[in-house]
């Protein structure tokens, strides 16, 4: 009984270690900053303000919410539909140079994205592309190696036999992609599209090399600007942490059992 | 760049000739021992994405069978020709934004470039420079140490919290759920929000040690804690999803092993060190090599919580190629910076393999 005692403890500790600094940035974001100074960082501020919010919305968040929010839409879209094709035809096409281009691919997941940062930005400052939504977009736009190689094992543990049957019948491969094998990977898609979504509105790295005005500056950058501009405001950073934090929260409770599911995909299970 | 992706993927082609048996099943070193063969013991409810039966789009060709199909997908197997309109933009990307940066990393590398003037050709000058660069070398020292901290940490407790939730737990879902939350954080407003943790006055953090008498560390300014509070962000981060990887390694593990070890006799602390271990040893190198290739790039907790300080401290070699190329714009020598960090994490990937590989040769069947 002491055993499941101290087993339950532990998850909960664990647990708590996991959430708390979110709720301590929620906590925070709604105080004032004299209630800052008066509460231990664990209590909350009665009564609770939105002027923090208000005023970090204010000062540009409102537009860097919306980049932000067009960025990971279309990187999403982007990687859904380029994958799609490709991970299908690794999956199941006949084609020269399958196997080779497929292990390309793989050692492609290997190239570390720090490493390739400097030349993606000078080949898009040769095309003009230095602060610009395509240049924002370009490199992440047609689908990652790693997205590929995820849906092409769910591709491949599908039967093949409906394939068959409707090639048979005559359809097409446009046809059998989209009418028998896509309404079969809705779980495989949902997974993707989750990754990608938290991959795109966490980026920072390259959105802060690539980017410089405020038509395309995202909410990653934002924040990093922000503690330049004001130095160590705990509320108004936490407003703007929670500002950032809340939409993959959303996006975290109502689709986790599709994150689950993407460790299952890799094929280590 | 159309027709350079376009000649190189004619190229490639002329090395395969004809169809192979699907060899890429073969690149991945994680695939689970024995599954290869095609009957398993016992029933397999979900066709869980494992090496599939062969992805062919044709039936084998029984020798038997005689219907027009069979004998013509016989004679001459197919070619998808639209196949290649289905990879081309995926194909596009990898090798306009991932094969050819990596080729210009080595190219630049070998050019004096400052961005406004014109790039001059300098040989091995930029080498030379980094062999006496002590700066550099330090941030080698600190990347490593900072891989040393985190990840075998993050990936002990990843393993213990999937053991502890692999017994019969209530609320399984709700605290795996829960673990991994940490890791869709974005990494730059968390570095933000514990940089506010760690503050020595009116962070949390000392604010609790306050409460139990204890006189918390300057931790981000003070040269001895600033690396491994960034580290233990790191920890927090990755923790739990490295959990997730395991947990489903360890359903993965035949129950009848444990009762047969059980009956023998065996401790569990022998179970563990000789059936869970080793059978998880797939799961451990998947973990293992994609937790250090993040880690050896760490970037963003870096740039929010220390700058890089106090001094040079947590000057990480990700950190240092950023501040070379756009805060010096030295763009050749940023390179080269570039070019050693790709090939620090090619050889440690590469030394995780042959350790794997080693030590992954049993057979269940």
């Amino acid at each position: 009984m002491a055993k499941r005692t101290a087993l339950y403890l532990t998850l909960i500790i664990g647990a708590f270690v996991s959430v708390f600094p979110y709720l301590l940035v929620a906590l925070t974001a709604l105080k004032t900053p004299r209630q800052l100074n008066s509460t231990q960082p664990w209590e909350p501020g009665l009564p609770p303000t939105l002027g923090n919010l208000g005023k970090v919305l204010d000062s540009g968040f409102t537009g860097y919410l919306g980049n932000s929010l067009l960025m990971t839409a279309a990187l999403t879209a982007g990687q859904l539909v380029f994958t799609t094709f490709a991970a299908y035809a690794f999956a199941r096409l006949r084609f020269r140079g399958r196997d080779v281009l497929f292990w390309l691919y793989v050692a492609t997941m290997m190239v570390p994205s720090a490493v390739t940062m400097i030349p993606l930005f000078l080949i898009m400052r040769e095309l003009h592309l230095v602060n610009t939504w395509w240049g924002l977009l370009a490199p992440y736009l047609l689908g990652t190696p790693y997205g590929i190689f995820l849906m092409r094992q769910f591709f491949r543990a599908l039967p093949a036999g409906l394939e068959d049957a409707a090639r048979i019948d005559g359809a097409g491969p446009l046809t059998i992609l989209l009418r028998i094998v896509l309404p079969l990977s809705r779980p495989a898609l949902g997974t993707l599209a989750i990754i990608t979504v938290i991959a795109s509105w966490n980026n920072f790295m390259w959105p802060l090399i690539i980017t410089s005005g405020d038509d395309t500056k995202v909410v990653t950058v934002g924040i990093a600007g922000l503690k330049g501009a004001i130095g160590v405001d705990p509320n108004q950073m936490t407003a703007a942490a929670l500002i950032a934090l809340v939409p993959m929260v959303a996006v975290f409770v109502a689709f986790q059992r599709y994150i689950v599911r993407s460790v299952v995909l890799t094929g280590l299970k | 760049m159309t027709s350079d992706a376009g000649h190189l993927t004619g190229r490639t082609a002329d090395t395969s000739p004809g169809p192979q048996p699907d060899s890429s099943s073969d690149l991945r070193p994680d695939a689970p021992p024995g599954s290869r063969s095609d009957a398993p013991p016992g029933p397999k409810p979900e066709p869980t994405p494992g090496p599939a039966p062969e992805p062919a789009p044709e039936p084998p060709s029984g020798t038997g069978s005689r219907t027009t199909k069979a004998t013509r997908k016989r004679h001459r197997p197919t070619r998808h020709w639209y196949a290649y309109l289905f990879i081309a933009p995926s194909l596009f990307g990898v090798f306009a934004f991932l094969l050819l940066p990596l080729l210009i990393v080595f190219v630049l590398s070998l050019f004096h470039w400052e961005l406004l003037s014109t790039p001059t050709f300098a040989g091995l000058a930029n080498y030379r420079r980094l062999a006496g660069d002590g700066g550099t070398w330090h941030s080698v020292w600190v990347t490593v140490l900072f891989v040393l901290l985190s990840v075998p940490l993050q990936t002990v407790l990843g393993l213990l919290l999937a053991l502890l939730l692999n017994q019969r737990v209530k609320g399984v879902a709700f605290y795996r759920a829960l673990f991994v939350v940490p890791w869709m954080a974005t990494p730059i407003v968390m570095g933000v929000v514990w940089t506010w943790i760690f503050d020595p006055r009116d962070g949390a953090l000392n604010r609790v040690l306050d409460v139990v008498g204890v006189a918390g560390p300057n931790w981000l300014t003070d040269p001895a804690w600033a690396l491994p509070s960034v580290a233990l962000v790191n920890v927090w981060q990755f923790s739990g999803y490295t959990m997730l990887f395991f947990l489903a390694g360890l359903q993965g593990v035949p129950q009848e092993l444990y009762d047969a070890a059980a009956t023998d006799g065996a401790s569990p602390v022998q179970r563990f060190f000789q059936i869970t271990l080793p059978l998880l040893n797939p799961t451990t190198f998947f973990v293992t090599v994609t937790n250090l290739v993040g880690a050896f790039q760490i970037f963003d907790t870096v740039y929010a919580m220390t700058d890089g300080g106090p001094g040079n401290g947590t000057e990480v070699l990700n950190f240092r190629i950023y501040e070379t190329a756009f805060r010096q714009f030295d763009f050749g020598y940023a390179a080269t910076l570039a070019a050693l960090l790709f090939l620090l994490i090619l050889a440690v990937t590469l030394a995780q393999v042959r350790f794997f590989s080693k030590r992954t040769t049993y057979d269940l069947s």
